[in-house]
């Protein structure tokens, strides 16, 4: 019996224990999104839900959970997926506990172009307001990098919270400017302004698939990158690791997920900055499990606020940003406290 | 209803009996709600309320100043009107500038009663605190919302007269608009079972209008036009029922009628929506638009209602089920 074979160490966990566990999820995952489909504002009980999938014929009910609530529920899952991994991957390439898209600016940016279309053209369907919003998520960021890799060290965690910070109250500047000034732009900006997945069906959905799609997918294979970025820069660059391009390859692929999922919807806080240490507090610092596992976690904590935001409101609904702050504060709290999480 | 029309008319021709007295021994009017103001000379210098300003304005009192409740030359209520010489004090709701109202030392200001709200324009509860000081600078009178629009046509004309103004005008208005509502009358009794739903889709919210709080629809109710009543009016705000997109077909009207201050943007709204394709009335495009809380004068009521009956006549009574 060799003495070197057993290594206890608090932090690694044993692999089939958190596949497990990922299974949990993802069966949690599963329920939680027929819940989405089954419950809403409209009563509709589970015999008819079932029959809408099986055998559908035309009718009201049928239509408000296929062309309603399924593709709200399918956005609900992309853009928690999106905002979660992107939350994981930007606190992973800053090396920031409390990176979020709205401090990096792409929520702000996002803002920004929405109100200055509105200024230049007019209201603009939601089909197209989408592009202005990823578009402006994607200036900031792209501003926000070059700002912070300024200097012979480049993007280091410190500069990016500063830059991020300074893009983001340069925006807010403009939005509220523009905001201020004309009272169309206020109407357009305030609904959206909240963050919400009413009212969205297909056409937003399939328009944005692909970037989803694509940006998760590159998301899952940042892991191995992340985990030596978290050593440090020095030592990541001992490994082999080219710094500066994996550091901006991340920030692409954030851009795109985040500016994706902030184009559907509106900007939703909390969800990128809460679930990867939710993760953390399972998977321990490997972020290849982290990712795994925000890329479940997140869409569920979406969709039960979003399904929260439907039941709970007397008439019409709560938008599910603002129950994700109301639910999601307690509990990030709770985390903090309880655990030692805030180690990154 | 010529009942009531006859004893409006009666009113009005008696000039002085009533609501209001002008002339040199001090000014009194019973205003809309309930109370009657007075004031030992008749107000000179007045801030209306920019519909309140169009209907004034009708009878040749021009206010010095006014305050709207959107971008002058977009409101659907002021097309054509002319603000020339008048100091706009604002053009957005609840926003009033109310120091360049207090340089004009205005002696009268003058809005719409509120019902729902205990209120007259520009002092009703969102608006900013800042804007509400309007009301300190002086008495704040108007005729109200409350169960017909003639109602306050004829409170305005009231007004106008115990300004000084000659309301003459309005007789030959008022016999126009009484034709139009004979005609919309022949058409509503030519369609029994005609029902009408006024709705306001916007964002992911459908609005449904509740007539009790809006004259027009009462109006158009007492005119034999079956504008359905929504039966759970939003408790804090009950001039809207806020039904969700979901069951936005929970109400199936014969006609749809669009608030006419966000058209197209608001049918926009409803067509983004998969709900849209179980509204029988919008599918058949039995719809139209609705003057919604901004009629003040019978030129333009006159207008609204030709354009009504005509929509009357074509519609089908057998789209919906209600």
């Amino acid at each position: 019996m060799t003495l070197t074979r057993r290594r206890s160490t608090t932090s690694v966990r044993h692999r089939p224990a958190l596949w497990m566990w990922l299974l949990v999820a993802i069966g949690a995952l599963a329920l939680v999104s027929v819940a989405s489909v089954a419950l809403g504002a409209r009563e509709v009980g589970l015999r008819t839900v079932v029959q809408a999938f099986l055998d559908p014929t035309p009718a009201a009910d049928v239509t408000v959970i296929r062309e309603m609530r399924l593709p709200r529920t399918l956005l609900g899952i992309a853009v928690g997926a999106a905002l979660a991994l992107g939350g994981a991957l930007l606190q992973g390439v800053a090396r920031n506990p409390l990176a979020d898209t709205g401090v990096m600016g792409i929520n702000s940016g996002a803002a920004a172009a929405v109100a200055i279309s509105v200024l230049a053209i007019g209201y603009s369907p939601a089909g197209t307001q989408v592009w202005y919003a990823f578009a402006g998520a994607a200036v900031a960021t792209v501003f926000v990098y070059s700002v912070a890799s300024v200097g012979r060290e480049g993007a280091t965690p410190v500069k990016l919270a500063l830059a991020g910070a300074a893009v983001t109250a340069l925006c807010a500047s403009v939005t509220s400017a523009i905001v201020l000034s004309d009272p169309d732009a206020l109407d357009q900006l305030r609904m959206w302004q909240v963050g919400s997945l009413g009212g969205r069906n297909f056409s937003v959905f399939n328009q944005l698939v692909p970037y989803f799609l694509a940006g998760t997918v590159a998301a899952l294979f940042t892991g191995r990158a992340l985990n030596m970025l978290s050593l440090g820069d020095d030592l990541a660059r001992s490994f082999g690791l080219r710094v500066p391009s994996t550091r901006a390859l991340v920030f692409t692929i954030v851009t795109v997920l985040c500016g994706a999922a902030t184009a559907a919807c509106g900007p939703i806080v909390f969800v990128g900055l809460m679930i990867p240490h939710l993760a953390r507090v399972i998977t321990g610092p490997d972020y290849r499990w982290i990712l795994a596992f925000s890329l479940v976690l997140g869409p569920i904590l979406l969709l039960i606020c979003d399904i929260l935001g439907r039941v709970v409101a007397p008439s019409g609904e709560i938008p599910v940003g603002v129950v994700v702050g109301i639910i999601g504060a307690p509990v990030f709290v709770a985390l903090v406290r309880y655990r030692q999480v805030v180690k990154v | 209803m010529a009942g009531i029309l006859l004893a409006v008319s009666l009113l009005a021709a008696c000039g002085t009996d009533g609501g209001s007295e002008g002339g040199g021994d001090g000014w009194s009017y019973v205003s809309g709600d309930g109370e009657r103001y007075t004031a030992e000379e008749v107000p000179t210098s007045i801030i209306a309320h920019a519909y309140a300003a169009k209907v004034l304005m009708e009878f040749g009192i021009t206010p010095v100043g006014s305050y709207a409740d959107a971008p002058i030359t977009e409101d659907v209520g002021l097309q054509g009107v002319d603000f020339g010489g008048i100091e706009i004090l604002g053009e957005e709701w609840g926003v009033i500038d109310v120091e360049k109202a207090a340089e004009l030392e205005p002696d009268l200001i003058v809005g719409d009663w509120w019902p729902a709200e205990d209120a007259y324009s520009g002092l009703e509860a969102g608006v900013e605190d800042e804007s509400r000081r309007i009301g300190e600078l002086a008495p704040v009178v108007g005729a109200s919302q409350g169960d017909s629009i003639v109602d306050l046509i004829e409170g305005y004309a009231s007004l106008a007269e115990s300004l000084g103004a000659d309301t003459e005008v309005i007789d030959e208005q008022r016999s126009e608009f009484e034709a139009a509502v004979e005609e919309f009358e022949a058409a509503t009794a030519a369609k029994p079972g005609l029902t009408a739903l006024a709705v306001s889709p916007y964002d992911a919210d459908y609005y449904v209008a509740v007539p009790q709080y809006a004259p027009e629809l009462l109006d158009f109710q007492s005119w034999g036009l079956a504008v359905i009543d929504p039966d759970s009016p939003d408790e804090d705000f009950p001039y809207w029922e806020t039904v969700s997109m979901e069951n936005a077909d929970k109400y199936q009207p014969d006609v749809l009628l669009f608030d006419d201050r966000n058209y197209p943007g608001n049918m926009d709204s409803l067509d983004a929506q998969p709900i849209a394709d179980e509204i029988a009335a919008y599918v058949a495009g039995a719809h139209t638009t609705w003057p919604a809380y901004w009629l003040h004068t019978y030129p333009d009521y006159t207008e609204q209602l030709e354009r009504l009956t005509a929509f009357i006549l074509e519609a089908d009574e057998n789209i919906g089920t209600e």
